[in-house]
């Protein structure tokens, strides 16, 4: 079965200014162990796409016209609320882009991570490595115990006490880890990822992007990197999707995307990133405006 | 912390300090004379003198501010020219109805107007909403004195099932206690009768004098249980399956508490200082209506006193507030 | 439809039109500061022709007719009439006047006084700084009621003294508000480069500085308006304040007191005189927070 099908996604947005069309037919098919990368400007959709799946877009400002999307062969966009918690947290995992404002500043991360885990514990107390219907005292205890063996997978270093500390005692780098920690913590088979690395230093970046891609090849799950940034595609992306205004533009392998783009779109966004080989003066940026999106 | 806390209190000593030379200032600097109204009109020349050396008044202003503040460190607060009694004794007398009064409509206003101002955020635009709205921007523009008279038109007269005003009826023998405030002590001795008696003096004069820190409480919980449901951690929070519930009443309440809680500690000042309106109304017999008989007589002493006490009391409730904050938001950082 | 124009459109709208769309949107959205404006303007309009428009102008200039005193309301007497025979309408029209200017007067001094000190204060920094914002302090720790009252009382009867009264409690807030605006906007690229040309620092305050600081303090005014107006009204119920004949909302309440509850009238026409005074600057002040201060609104 296809982990994540969206057919014809038609998404409108409303804001003062009126409703607009910001998806106008989204297709895209994930499977298990690929990592697609999403890539296109600010306002092209991607993140909309990707808090789709999860059904987080407020029905008061957002509204399908059109489409599905398939999770395990069951439409998200026709499931109950409370259907879809049940895939939150423990099928499907999310990573945001700014981890200063992920983490609720006014508790330790212990609380919100033992939170999530139980969260997944009780839907599927296999997660915590507890048969089914375990008490629920014992799955307190296991969630404690596997938040500090996650929090120790994402490579925090003396994991059991720093579960104690609150998210401003961490670096920016630490604290993505801990928000994978927290996404991971359910053992989901989708990890949406929302430009995970853009508000980190680029030294940063590249370990996180190992991290993920470990603990991806690791559970063998499905990933929808959404992104801005070309080179992050190439370094950890299996196949890629070109977004622009609503669209997907092109698709493929990262191979065959990046060596030979089809499109001029996909061309100039290629052209428009900076290489030690680039002359003064030649870089280019992409003309036009984005459709605004509140 | 506790070095936090008494570094605070050291430096509570060089505001207080601050305090009664800039209250004495203004005392002194201002126009009357206080000895000729307490000789009354018909006083001669000479009787006017004496009442002048009897209260000190004939010396410099430096020489009456040392002898004023060395008075105070000692509990001898000064003499009210008018009563003719030590102003610390008469403070304490009076301070216990005022603190009561105050402590009332501050619960009420804590107790209602959190879970109100949490749900209005919640269910906006919804009936709870424009309800609270309504109410907070009712409460707000509301004069304290002018809704006692509303009140006691409609509890006392109309449905009378209220007490008018006062604090104890005057044939009643009112509860002995430690502290002073007759709720408090009626329940310290198990004397439920002395109880309800002062909780119907209580209920319309706290419930006049809560209006307005209910309303503002309640329009700043809302205010920022909105700001914090639109932060980043809440949709983390959602999209990793917490349920609606616990996201509000766990990760958002404690956010959308810090700024609430500084609204609370000024408040209490505010009230403390304002409650002459409604003891008016209510002939309660408090720090305010203390302070206005003194201030009609010209009566320094009394006057100073009582500016000074709502201060220290203000001064001590910031630091309160101060230290809650960082129960509250663990960022703080007490150097 | 997946070919890409390869001309994309221009933006047509320039930033500043979007702000305005933007600042009347706000505006709009909040219908009640509208009815507050409209409440300030009816309100302004009476206190201005009051004396033209009273029916029982001698009244209002002291005279009685106690042949008719207590009389409930109705078509003679809209609000009743008090203990002397007074018509209260025409008693809550005139106070207006009182009300509404004492509140002015009060807020401008504030914010001249409280101005120039935090504008001092916060644009040489340092040691005045220090020592400015130490005394603002310790005057915003003192309870502003009880000391008025104790400053109207020592003064004496009269509305002059009780604006300066009220006016020596109310600056220290502004002297922190703008004292804040003005550390804020100092540092700003335009200030130095007026530094640079050799502005002297009364020019850089006035003419650069004070000009980008003026959204806060018109909101803070107009709701401060509406707090000055309950003040007045405040130490004229404890009876410090304006005094009897010139009639004043808070000791026109006052007097009525004594007659509550048979003659309710006396009392809650004046009341709710205050009420929507209060209510109109609190709903006009909101509405121009939203509009002119979009990231203070609460």
């Amino acid at each position: 079965m296809t982990l994540l099908d969206i057919k014809n996604l038609n998404l409108s947005m409303r804001s003062f200014e009126g409703e607009t069309q910001i998806l106008h037919g989204i297709d895209l098919k994930v499977e298990r162990g690929e990592i697609w990368g999403m890539v296109g400007e600010t306002g092209s959709g991607k993140s909309l796409t990707g808090l789709s799946v999860s059904r987080l877009i407020p029905p008061a400002t957002g509204r399908y016209l059109a489409g599905s999307i398939e999770f395990e062969g069951r439409d998200v966009l026709k499931a109950g609320e409370k259907e879809m918690r049940a895939l939150r947290g423990r099928k499907i995992g999310m990573i945001f882009q700014d981890p200063t404002t992920n983490l609720n500043p006014v508790f330790r991360i212990g609380t919100q991570l033992v939170d999530v885990a139980l969260h997944a514990g009780h839907a599927d107390p296999t997660v915590l490595g507890l048969e089914p219907g375990a008490s629920s005292r014992d799955l307190k205890k296991a969630a404690k115990r596997v938040a500090v063996e996650m929090l120790d997978k994402v490579g925090i270093p003396k994991a059991a006490e720093r579960i104690h500390d609150y998210p401003h005692q961490f670096s920016g780098g630490m604290r993505q880890r801990v928000l994978i920690a927290m996404a991971m913590i359910g053992k989901p088979d989708l990890l949406i990822a929302d430009e995970p690395t853009t508000a980190l230093d680029v030294s940063v970046q590249a370990q996180i992007l190992k991290l993920i891609h470990d603990l991806v090849a690791e559970r063998n799950i499905g990933v929808l990197m959404i992104t801005h940034n070309l080179g992050v595609v190439a370094q950890i992306c299996s196949h890629v999707a070109v977004m622009y205004r609503g669209r997907i533009l092109e698709r493929g392998l990262v191979t065959d995307v990046l060596k030979k783009p089809s499109h001029v779109y996909t061309q100039a966004l290629l052209n428009s990133i900076p290489t030690a080989h680039t002359k003064r003066g030649e870089l280019r940026g992409l003309g036009g405006v984005m459709p605004e999106v509140q | 912390m506790i070095l936090y806390t008494l570094r605070r209190l050291i430096l509570l000593i060089p505001m207080l300090i601050g305090l009664t030379m800039i209250v004495f200032a203004i005392a002194r600097l201002l126009p009357g004379d206080p000895v000729a109204l307490a000789a009354g009109p018909n006083a001669t020349p000479d009787v006017i003198e004496s009442v002048r050396q009897e209260f000190g008044l004939d010396k410099s202003l430096p020489q009456q501010y040392w002898a004023y503040v060395t008075g105070l460190v000692q509990g001898d607060w000064g003499v009210s020219i008018f009563t003719r009694r030590p102003v610390f004794e008469d403070i304490m007398t009076f301070l216990p109805a005022t603190l009561e009064l105050v402590a009332a409509a501050m619960l009420i206003a804590i107790v209602l107007g959190i879970p109100l101002g949490l749900a209005a955020a919640v269910y906006r635009n919804g009936v709870v909403d424009y309800l609270t709205r309504t109410v907070a921007l009712g409460g707000i523009a509301m004069p304290r004195f002018f809704l006692g008279l509303l009140l006691q038109l409609m509890f006392v007269s109309w449905l009378d099932i209220l007490p008018l005003s006062g604090r104890f009826p005057l044939i009643e023998i009112p509860p002995e206690g430690p502290t002073g405030i007759y709720t408090i002590d009626s329940i310290v001795a198990g004397d439920w009768y002395s109880l309800t008696i002062a909780l119907q003096h209580l209920a319309l004069p706290a419930f006049a004098m809560s209006l307005s820190p209910l309303a503002t409480i309640m329009r700043m919980m809302r205010a920022s249980t909105i700001e914090v449901l639109q932060q980043d951690f809440v949709m983390t929070e959602r999209a990793l399956g917490i349920s609606n519930t616990k996201i509000l009443f766990k990760y958002v309440l404690k956010n959308a508490m810090t700024s609430t809680l500084t609204v609370i500690g000024l408040y209490v000042s505010w009230l403390l200082g304002g409650t002459v309106l409604v003891e008016t109304v209510f002939d309660w017999p408090g720090l305010g209506l203390y302070a206005t008989q003194a201030i009609l007589s010209q009566d320094f002493m009394p006057v100073i006193g009582v500016t000074l006490v709502i201060a220290m009391i203000y001064l001590v409730t910031m630091l309160i507030v101060d230290l809650l904050y960082g129960v509250f938001n663990p960022r703080v950082r007490y150097t | 439809m997946t070919s890409t124009p390869t001309t994309l459109p221009k933006r047509d709208q320039s930033a500043r039109l979007e702000n305005w769309a933007r600042a009347f949107y706000r505006f709009r959205q909040s219908w009640l500061s509208v009815i507050g404006l409209a409440i300030v303007v009816m309100l302004v309009a009476v206190a201005l022709f009051a004396p033209l428009i009273v029916p029982h102008p001698e009244h209002v200039a002291g005279g009685t007719n106690t042949a008719a005193r207590f009389t409930a309301p109705g078509a003679d007497f809209w609000f009743g009439t008090n203990a002397l025979g007074q018509d209260v309408f025409s008693l809550v029209l005139v106070g207006s006047q009182v009300s509404l200017f004492s509140g002015l007067a009060v807020v401008i001094i504030a914010i001249v006084v409280g101005g120039l000190v935090g504008a001092i204060a916060g644009y040489f920094g340092g040691w005045i700084d220090e020592i400015l914002m130490r005394i603002t302090d310790l005057l915003l720790t003192i309870p502003s009621l009880i000391l008025a009252m104790a400053v109207a009382a020592a003064l004496g009867t009269g509305v002059t003294n009780m604006i300066i009264a009220i006016a020596i409690t109310w600056w220290p807030a502004y002297a922190r508000l703008v004292r804040g605006e003005v550390i804020g906007k100092k540092e700003e690229q335009f200030i130095t480069a007026a530094k640079a040309l050799g502005a002297s620092w009364p020019r850089i305050l006035g003419r650069h500085i004070l000009p980008n600081i003026m959204s806060p303090i018109i909101v803070k005014a107009s709701l401060d308006m509406g707090f000055a107006v309950l003040t007045v009204a405040s130490l004229g119920f404890v009876g410090i304040g304006v005094k009897a004949p010139t009639p004043e909302w808070g000791t026109l309440l006052s007097v009525a007191r004594a007659d509550m509850p048979d003659y309710w009238w006396t009392a809650v026409f004046p009341g709710c005189a205050i009420f929507l005074a209060v209510l109109a600057f609190n709903l006009l002040g909101d509405g121009l927070r939203d509009v002119m201060d979009p990231k203070a609104r609460r």
